[in-house]
């Protein structure tokens, strides 16, 4: 068991989120860094289940920590690794190394402070964070109410029931990540975007301005959306007029459809840009200019409010390739001891 | 517009959108619900789900596993085999609603604007009476699911009925769970208590969406609308309203809801018989909404 003293700022149990589900308004939760939370519990010894939504299997749960705040206490020894964010997080007010599975030994306190560099820290315990199964993951969406404690942030008093694990924890203590692999989590961040699918509906110049502009990250900005503050991006003329009934007055208004699971970039009215987050809406109202690469959604996550994010275009036969590369990263053999 | 040839979109790396048409507009999605049901009959390989919605068609796939090329050929093997359809399986749901309820009234005065319900019935040139008797006078036809958990899209199936109002120019922060509401001639209900900008008009005593799944008919899903649905809204009173409210709480309730087959063929004969025109055009928009995109076979 995990008690936990503080709640912190939004703190959630997430896993790699649950898929087959958007056609139910249902989005795919889990973490927004997929990144530092698959890594955490390869270095523990669990299962890091696939990338966003993609794989059979959701992975171990473990906490994603947004900004800090968050307090709790071993009940017994266990095995955590701390990934993501640097939340200048300590042990006993001694600080916890990132990016190494560590002991936290029974009745000591983990506590985080604010987040010093990235904005969501990870902890990944062995054994996983033990709350049911609700279709299919262990990833809360609080906004729907389930999944998770409760569909809810947590707060000070939850019990965190820790799942089983086979082998000795102890023989895993020091493992790292290959420091090469760790993320710097510093801005200017860059985030790679296929373009599409209603990039066409801008005006040119306003493509081009979307991809030179450093937008600044609005602090409004959560797991739904991330908001982007920045100039106002324009839509071609001789828009259809049966659109202003069948989709609304504003030339951003298209027609609802499917959107991406997430990633898709909509422009309300050509006003801040908005990256829907991995508990977005499963449909869309917005002309969309692109879509984030799932594996940079880690990036967009990390960025803290005001600070400076850029997009850069990139094909979409590319974007395949980023993904199937960080999959050979996000294996055993590039634990070390 | 109807496109000439479906287009598939390209929504970053694990995302397709199959694209019919830019219109809202219930013969076309008789098309992508029978292009749905087909794919679900004999799923391409990589195929992780679908999200059938008006328009189009949302496909999300394992990039790992199959190129986007193999799918977009595999997609239009499907398409050449046609895609009109004569029947869809499509449940049947009766829908209780009091309309003009103190919710709805409470929403509109907490953020300032005038009841809404009087707003639906100006703007249609009606009144508060004419409006129920339109939106309990025909069927709706839910186009697609989705939004928040259980939200879904439905459109009044006479054309005749079809009533609506424009959404707020700026969405309220929070809308009380359940209530009915127009963005436009989409007819939907809030599941939960949500931000939104709909023009609101009645509640239901239904969960149309229940994560605890405890009542029968949220066994197979928490969600209670499918794509394909209709529904039938009926008028109650406040008393009728409150004793639905305490069955559906306990789990009790027996929600009313027909499995059926839809003759969608026939449906297009009536529609034209209305003098309904199965296509919206606007000679003067220079727009190409399918510039940019993958075409599909001819």
């Amino acid at each position: 068991m995990l008690e936990v003293l503080n709640g912190g700022l939004h703190t959630t149990v997430q896993d790699m989120g649950r898929r087959g589900v958007m056609s139910l308004g249902i989005p795919p939760s889990g973490a927004q860094d997929g990144f530092a939370l698959r890594v955490g519990n390869l270095l523990v010894g669990n299962p890091p289940g696939g990338p966003l939504i993609l794989g059979n299997d959701p992975g171990s749960a473990g906490l994603e920590i947004t900004l800090g705040r968050m307090k709790l206490r071993a009940e017994r020894d266990q095995l955590i690794a701390l990934t993501g964010a640097d939340l200048g997080t300590t042990i006993d007010a001694e600080p916890a190394p990132l990016w190494q599975a560590i002991m936290l030994k029974a009745g000591q306190v983990l506590a985080c402070g604010m987040a010093k560099l990235g904005a969501r820290g990870y902890l990944a315990v062995r054994g996983g964070i033990d709350v049911p199964l609700y279709l299919g993951s262990r990833a809360t969406h609080v906004n729907g109410k389930f999944g998770g404690v409760e569909g809810r942030i947590l707060k000070a008093g939850d019990r965190l029931a820790v799942g089983p694990s086979s082998s000795d924890s102890a023989a895993l203590v020091g493992r790292r990540l290959r420091a090469d692999l760790m993320p710097a989590y510093t801005p200017p961040w860059q985030v790679r975007v296929v373009p599409g699918p209603e990039a066409h509906l801008f005006t040119d110049a306003s493509v081009e301005r979307f991809y030179a502009t450093a937008w600044k990250l609005n602090p409004k900005s959560d797991r739904t959306g991330m908001r982007l503050m920045g100039p106002k991006l324009e839509f071609k003329p001789g828009r259809p007029r049966y659109l202003v009934e069948d989709a609304g007055t504003d030339p951003s208004n298209i027609v609802i459809d499917p959107g991406a699971p997430v990633g898709t970039i909509q422009v309300p009215s050509g006003v801040e840009p908005i990256v829907l987050g991995v508990d977005s809406p499963t449909i869309g109202g917005y002309a969309r200019i692109g879509t984030v690469i799932t594996i940079d959604m880690a990036h967009i996550g990390q960025a803290r409010p005001m600070e400076i994010v850029r997009f850069v275009e990139i094909s979409y036969r590319d974007s395949v390739a980023a993904l199937c590369a960080q999959e050979t990263l996000i294996t055993a053999e590039n634990i070390v001891d | 517009m109807i496109y000439e040839r479906p287009v598939f979109r390209t929504l970053g790396d694990t995302a397709l959108n199959l694209e019919f048409g830019d219109e809202t507009s219930i013969p076309l999605n008789f098309r992508i619900l029978g292009m749905d049901a087909a794919i679900h009959q004999s799923p391409p390989k990589g195929i992780i789900e679908t999200n059938p919605q008006v328009r189009a068609l949302g496909i999300v796939y394992d990039p790992l596993s199959v190129s986007r090329n193999y799918l977009i050929g595999a997609l239009s093997e499907f398409i050449e085999a046609g895609s009109e359809v004569d029947k869809l399986a499509s449940r049947r749901l009766t829908i209780p609603a009091l309309y003009d309820d103190p919710w709805s009234s409470e929403c509109a005065e907490a953020f300032g604007v005038r009841n809404n319900m009087d707003f639906i019935a100006e703007f249609n040139d009606m009144t508060v009476a004419q409006v129920i008797e339109a939106h309990t006078g025909c069927d709706y036809w839910v186009t697609g699911v989705g939004f928040v958990p259980g939200a879904f899209m439905s459109y009044a199936m006479d054309p005749k009925l079809r009533i609506g109002a424009p959404l707020y120019r700026t969405p309220r922060t929070w809308t009380h769970s359940r209530l009915l509401n127009f963005g436009g001639t989409t007819s939907t209900i809030y599941p939960m208590r949500v931000p939104g900008g709909g023009q609101l008009f009645g509640r239901t005593p239904l969960n149309i969406f229940e994560p605890e799944q405890k009542n029968a008919a949220f066994r197979d899903s928490p969600v209670l609308a499918k794509a394909g649905d209709r529904h039938r809204y009926i008028a109650i009173m406040r008393d009728e309203y409150d004793d639905i409210r305490a069955q559906v709480e306990t789990g009790a309730y027996d929600y009313a809801i027909e499995e059926d087959t839809f003759d969608c063929d026939g449906y297009l004969a009536w529609l034209e018989e209305q003098g309904e025109p199965l296509e919206k055009h606007d000679p003067d928009a220079t727009w190409d909404q399918t510039d940019s995109a993958i075409r599909g076979p001819a």
